[in-house]
């Protein structure tokens, strides 16, 4: 017999009237795994997690922990326990109060449940003299500690995030991404996370998945979203990428007409291909014209950015499209703006995206 | 902000000074009233007396008066807080097919004039085979209150997240475990003040009770009766007595709510 998967969303669908939310989305998570569903506004992120631990009912499909179904469970009764976008502290309860809710349902004894918040404030870098305080006296980086103290005293076998992080500032944000990964270490719980953020979720996920209107675009470990993303859509959720439009010609790509010239062979492609070859800015390096590369085009330089360790480069092609460079900082080039360049690329750096909309399962 | 001068600071004093005069002015002259040993009213005052005061609250007859008036006010405080509670969770916590029907229904009551909503109570009561006592004057103060209490609280329903009863029901927490761990803390506050509005009002109510309150009399509802005939300064002290009570009752609550806003 297989294994069977820890939780296993099957087939499901989601309807609210006549919009339809999730369109037969299904998704395996590994015990102890890391997963993190990204999408932008809209795409079914909260929609699926809401299934998940139970606030809103499937409208078909079955959702499986360990085998036993859970979505014809009322969400009090599922071991599942998310973390809100809003925290859902309790205003007119203390730290511990709070911390010790989920306990004080499972009727445990006060001084083992008081035990137990005081361990939480230390796993969670709080001081014990917390305890006592009140949610409306603590800063926004101490009350998403809190909030996740609460969910761990409840000790359930998923906790789902709903984007916990988006209302902090840049920097606590960053902390607050490892901390989790951290604990997401120490605890060994499984964690669904969803954010609109791929960068957030690079940082601390095992698996990510992207969400587009409903449907997952693609299912897969952070290196293969970041380097092979199967739509124009996971591509350009990273950010800057260069997408080429191309087409198979006698079984090699014509990149458009952007004056790309191949030197080594060009790309071989299957007959028939039509699609974008994608191109990472840092995959790209200043060459001599015609050598040194597999592919090389000219332009010149439009603008020059600074990001600190790295220096990014707008490039406009002799053909007029616009291209995207970044460089560690030590190789910044000495010409100024409007100088001329040659960019060139190799072979393995090029990923074929095909037109044709593909949906992932997994 | 900006400095302001200080004519124009003069000139807002003033015209604060005249706000509070016309105001508390009638205010003050019934407590004048209230200790004058003339029988009439009159002012300004020439002889001072307490008489009145003594008699107002020594009588029996007020006693039996203020009871009556009471027991309506605290049964209707009551009822109309429960009312209210419940009230403005379907006019503002859940989504329902019937719920902006209900949020204009609700309304109708506070704009009917009351002498008319009386009225239409008394034939409702004797339609029904009623009679009409200091109970059926509960009825038909909770017709007209109960709609201000569930406003009242439902304004604090409205800034309410509602992830927080997600959240509760999230880890295990029953429905009723829901009401009493979260939501009825939350809008204690609204239901406190709603309260205070409601035993205010039902207090100080004529025109309802007037019509549907039947042999039974409220203080109101007595006063205005001595007023039409055979006055005496025993109305003013009673007035004065009144007020004094009703402002001492909205301080003790103003002074909860405070407390309670500063525990959460």
């Amino acid at each position: 017999m297989v294994a069977q998967p820890f939780v296993r969303i099957e087939n499901v669908t989601k309807r609210f009237g006549r919009f339809t939310a999730l369109d037969r989305i299904s998704l395996d998570i590994a015990e102890g795994e890391f997963l993190t569903i990204v999408g932008p506004s809209g795409s079914g992120k909260s929609t699926l997690i809401r299934l998940l631990v139970g606030i809103d009912d499937v409208t078909e499909g079955t959702i499986r922990l360990n085998g036993t179904r859970i979505d014809t469970m009322p969400a009090n009764k599922r071991p599942t326990c998310m973390v809100f976008q809003s925290l859902a502290l309790f205003p007119h309860m203390s730290v511990g109060r709070n911390i010790e809710f989920p306990q004080k349902l499972k009727k445990i004894a006060p001084a083992a449940r008081k035990a137990r918040a005081l361990e939480l404030l230390r796993l969670l870098r709080l001081p014990e003299d917390y305890y006592g305080k009140m949610i409306g006296q603590l800063s926004g980086g101490e009350r998403q500690r809190v909030a996740l103290a609460r969910a761990l005293a409840f000790d359930p076998q998923i906790i789902v995030f709903d984007e916990p992080l988006s209302a902090l500032d840049y920097r606590l944000r960053k902390t607050l991404e490892k901390e989790l990964k951290d604990l997401h270490a120490r605890t060994g719980k499984t964690f669904v996370y969803i954010t609109h953020s791929l960068e957030e979720a690079m940082v601390m996920s095992d698996r990510i998945a992207i969400m587009k209107r409903g449907r997952f675009e693609q299912i897969d470990v952070a290196e293969a979203i970041y380097s092979r993303p199967v739509s124009r859509f996971v591509a350009s959720f990273m950010g800057e990428v260069n997408l080429f439009e191309a087409a198979e010609e006698q079984g090699k790509a014509r990149w458009g007409d952007a004056g790309i010239r191949a030197l080594s062979g060009g790309l071989a492609l299957p007959a028939g291909w039509r699609g974008a070859l994608m191109v990472r800015p840092e995959l790209l390096r200043f060459v001599a014209e015609g050598q040194g590369a597999d592919f090389t085009v000219q332009g010149r330089v439009v603008a020059e950015y600074a990001l600190g360790s790295r220096i990014q480069y707008a490039i406009d092609t002799l053909a007029g499209t616009r291209i995207t460079v970044e460089r560690p900082f030590e190789q910044r080039l000495a010409a100024g703006s409007d100088a001329p360049v040659t960019l060139g690329w190799d072979r393995d750096a090029v990923h074929p995206i095909a037109e044709e909309p593909r949906h992932a399962t997994a | 902000m900006r400095s302001v001068s200080n004519t124009t600071r003069i000139a807002l004093y003033l015209y604060g000074l005249l706000i509070l005069l016309v105001l508390y002015l009638p205010l003050v002259s019934v407590g004048f009233a209230s200790v004058s040993k003339a029988r009439y009213l009159s002012f300004p005052v020439n002889r001072y007396t307490s008489e009145w005061m003594v008699q107002a609250v020594t009588s029996p007859n007020v006693h039996a008066l203020v009871l009556t008036s009471l027991k309506i006010a605290v049964l209707v405080t009551l009822l109309s807080m429960l009312l209210g509670f419940f009230g403005a969770l379907a006019f503002a916590r859940f989504q329902w097919k019937y719920r902006p029907l209900f949020q204009k229904l609700i309304l109708l009551p506070i704009f009917f004039p009351q002498t008319v909503l009386g009225l239409a109570l008394l034939i409702w009561f004797s339609a029904l085979g009623v009679q009409p006592s200091w109970k059926t004057a509960v009825i038909a103060h909770l017709v007209w209150i109960a709609p201000i209490t569930t406003l009242i609280i439902a304004i604090r329903a409205y800034g309410f997240d509602p992830a927080l009863e997600e959240a509760a029901r999230d880890m295990g927490a029953s429905t009723l475990t829901i009401l009493r761990e979260v939501t009825l803390p939350l809008l204690m506050p609204g239901v406190i003040s709603a309260g205070l509005f409601a035993f205010l009002l039902s207090w100080g109510n004529f025109p309802l009770s007037l019509f549907t309150s039947g042999l039974d009399s409220t203080l109101p509802k007595w006063l205005y009766a001595r007023m039409v005939s055979g006055y005496t300064p025993q109305i003013p002290a009673l007035g004065v007595l009144s007020v004094a009570g009703s402002a001492a009752l909205m301080l003790i609550g103003i002074g909860l709510v405070r407390w309670m806003r500063r525990r959460a």
